[in-house]
């Protein structure tokens, strides 16, 4: 069991690190030391067999030291409410991830509107808000509901159409969805929708730096811990579905529709379910993202955080549930990292894919193959 | 009900940009054929040809060579060179290596592409990240005629656009190149025992794609007189539906995709109340919608795939 926490408290010292690294020769030191572990892992086989069959073997202490570090991090980022923002962000790329993997790993139903679909919730939380006057925790609830439904739209393009053209589909469906929201007049046109509300749960407003233990954290921590509650539990639930009959059944339509029909599994349905809740699961997280940022505008849902999110689950490893977590909490604090390049930071992100495709295909955490006991 | 002379300037119009719309579309359908891949920089291949130009020009105008007639010439050309090998060393770095592995690979590795050609021009390129003016070299003036005003600068763009096509029409099916694309295009491994150089036939076929793109991006900065790095997202995703509407692979698909294209975007701007800002929306519904009912496209054929 030792080593699981040894393992874990490294990885989390290197996150730190890595975050707060502020000075050249500190990022370097950083930079060095996680390549080193990186390079160690690699090189050494024994190791990292060793360390798998202790996170095997010890999977209860490991998920709870892993909680356990995911809860202390904002502590360690109390003096930077930037970096507590950018770890939220990166929690809602985890929800988001979980629910696009669904669709296009687990599934095969290629999704690249994804945008559109966090669009419709953040936009319903604002509607709902600003217009309806409803309370924002009872909006957040109710956005992943909108995403899902007039996800709708989407079924019969899915079941007729797969591959390049349904990828072509669900850009189409991006398009017309930023079209829409630039041009409609409800929607507040190219200026969005301003002055969403801050969550307000038993009397704590979300935008009041809350003090734990009687350390003063930053407003932004309380975002923090309901992501990390979200993220959770949408990581939770992708686990159980791909574990379940379910995933099995969509991994086998995925890879063969008819072989699939054959073997009694029902591809419209399969299709259908795995879409809808991937659709919710997306939804949450774009409503997440509207309460928290209190405001949703056209460009916040364009086309290129569609390629961001496909960007988390393919670099994570497609199906991969424990891929997606770890590919957004790499992507997305990585061009924030990289800031002091200034411009140059989205041509090294676009290169950093690339070469990630070309010579790991397979994700950084590759889909293991299920054992069933 | 808008008066008929304003629906057949309006299908003037979407003629204009559904040329362009084709030139693009059919490089996607080239390079389907050719490695079963789509090529999502593509797009941002088409906005590398219209600076291309805009440079050439620039260049020739340093030098001394004003004659617009001249100077247009020799800016396709080196456009067309500059972008068609590019287009084979995008292809040779990102599309080939992972056209053997899943779909999403190349789609996700060409997004990603597309993003690092825009993210180059936008900081390499002086004041990258402002429209730039592009210089009018065609005639001016015009006349009308059954109430539509034709302009003599938009029939030298349908007079070029239609020479490339009616080229790439007859280097496909006329050429020994163009047969070997052809039979790459059909089965890649009997073309190989056949004796047909898979490489440099698919390097081929993405100078060409690349080419076309090119001189479209050319024509687009000589239609709005203005072109921006921003310009090859929407005309990446027009090129591949007008593509795709048409039926991949099919190369008078694509540019039956690209008239298409245009056309409806300029009617539904006339038909529609607010139309031209709804234009896309109209347009992009009905690719969705031509994609559920005819998933193969206008031309395209019926595969055994699709059961």
């Amino acid at each position: 069991m030792s080593p699981v926490l040894l393992a874990e408290a490294v990885l989390f010292t290197l996150v730190v690190a890595a975050l707060l690294a502020e000075r050249p020769a500190s990022l370097a030191a950083t930079g060095l030391a996680g390549a080193a572990t990186a390079a160690a892992l690699g090189f050494l086989p024994g190791l990292r067999a060793a360390l798998t069959r202790a996170f095997a073997a010890h999977r209860v202490p490991a998920l709870i030291g892993g909680a356990v570090g995911a809860l202390l991090l904002p502590f360690f980022l109390r003096g930077s409410p930037y970096w507590t923002f950018v770890a939220t962000m990166a929690l809602m790329y985890v929800t988001i991830g979980q629910g696009l993997n669904l669709q296009i790993g687990t599934a095969g139903v290629v999704n690249l509107a994804g945008a559109a679909f966090a669009g419709l919730g953040g936009y319903t939380v604002g509607l709902l808000t600003t217009a309806a006057g409803w309370p924002s925790w009872l909006a957040l609830l109710v956005g992943p509901w909108a995403a899902l439904a007039l996800g709708a739209l989407l079924f019969v393009p899915i079941l007729k159409t797969r591959g390049h053209y349904l990828a072509l589909v669900t850009i189409a469906f991006v398009f017309i969805f930023n079209t829409l929201m630039n041009n409609l007049e409800f929607t507040g046109g190219p200026q969005g929708i301003k002055n969403i509300p801050t969550l307000r749960i038993l009397g704590h407003a979300f935008t009041t730096p809350p003090a734990i233990f009687g350390v003063r954290l930053p407003a932004h921590a309380n975002f923090y811990f309901l992501a990390l509650l979200m993220a959770g539990l949408a990581t939770w639930i992708a686990r159980r579905l791909h574990d379940s009959w379910l995933g099995l059944a969509l991994n086998t339509l995925r890879d063969d529709e008819i072989a699939a029909r054959c073997c009694g599994i029902s591809v419209t349905r399969g299709k259908l379910v795995a879409f809808s809740v991937g659709n919710f699961l997306i939804g949450l997280g774009g409503s997440f993202y509207a309460v928290m940022v209190g405001f949703v505008s056209p460009p916040d849902f364009d086309f290129g955080y569609s390629l961001v999110m496909l960007s988390v689950i393919i670099i994570g490893g497609v199906d991969s549930v424990a891929g997606v977590v770890l590919g957004a909490c790499l992507l997305v604090p990585l061009p924030e990292r990289f800031r002091f390049l200034h411009e140059y930071r989205l041509l090294l992100y676009g290169v950093v894919i690339v070469l990630t495709l070309l010579y790991r295909p397979q994700g950084l955490w590759p889909v293991a193959v299920r054992r069933y006991r | 009900m808008p008066p008929i002379e304003l629906l057949l300037q309006q299908a003037m119009n979407g003629l204009m940009l559904g040329v362009m719309y084709a030139l693009v579309a059919v490089g996607f359908t080239l390079f389907f054929g050719v490695l079963d891949v789509i090529h999502f920089s593509h797009g941002d291949i088409f906005m590398l040809g219209a600076f291309a130009g805009l440079t050439a020009l620039a260049g020739l105008g340093a030098i001394g060579i004003g004659a617009p007639a001249v100077a247009l010439a020799l800016a396709f050309a080196g456009s067309i060179l500059v972008v068609g090998l590019l287009g084979v060393v995008a292809e040779r770095v990102c599309v080939k290596p992972l056209a053997r592995s899943s779909p999403l690979m190349t789609l996700l590795a060409t997004l990603s592409l597309g993003l690092v050609i825009r993210e180059a021009v936008l900081i390499f390129y002086p004041r990258g990240a402002d429209p730039k003016p592009f210089p009018q070299l065609l005639p001016a003036g015009g006349f009308e005629a059954g109430g539509v005003a034709i302009r003599y600068e938009n029939l030298a763009i349908l007079a070029i656009a239609i020479v490339a096509m009616v080229s790439v029409d007859l280097l496909i099916n006329r050429t020994r190149m163009g047969a070997a694309i052809r039979a790459v295009a059909q089965d890649p491994e009997a073309a190989q025992m056949m004796g047909v150089n898979l490489n440099g036939t698919v390097d081929l076929t993405f100078f060409i794609g690349s080419g076309l793109a090119a001189i479209a991006g050319i024509l687009s900065g000589l239609y709005y007189s203005e072109i921006h790095f921003i310009m090859g997202v929407s005309g990446g995703v027009i090129g591949f539906s007008a593509a795709a509407i048409g039926g991949l692979g099919n190369v008078y698909g694509a540019i039956l995709g690209g008239l298409l294209f245009g056309m409806v975007q300029t009617l539904s701007a006339a038909l529609i109340p607010r139309g031209s800002e709804f234009r896309d929306v109209v347009a992009f519904a009905v690719v969705m919608l031509f994609l559920v009912v005819r998933p193969s496209g206008i031309l395209g054929e019926k595969s055994a795939e699709r059961v």
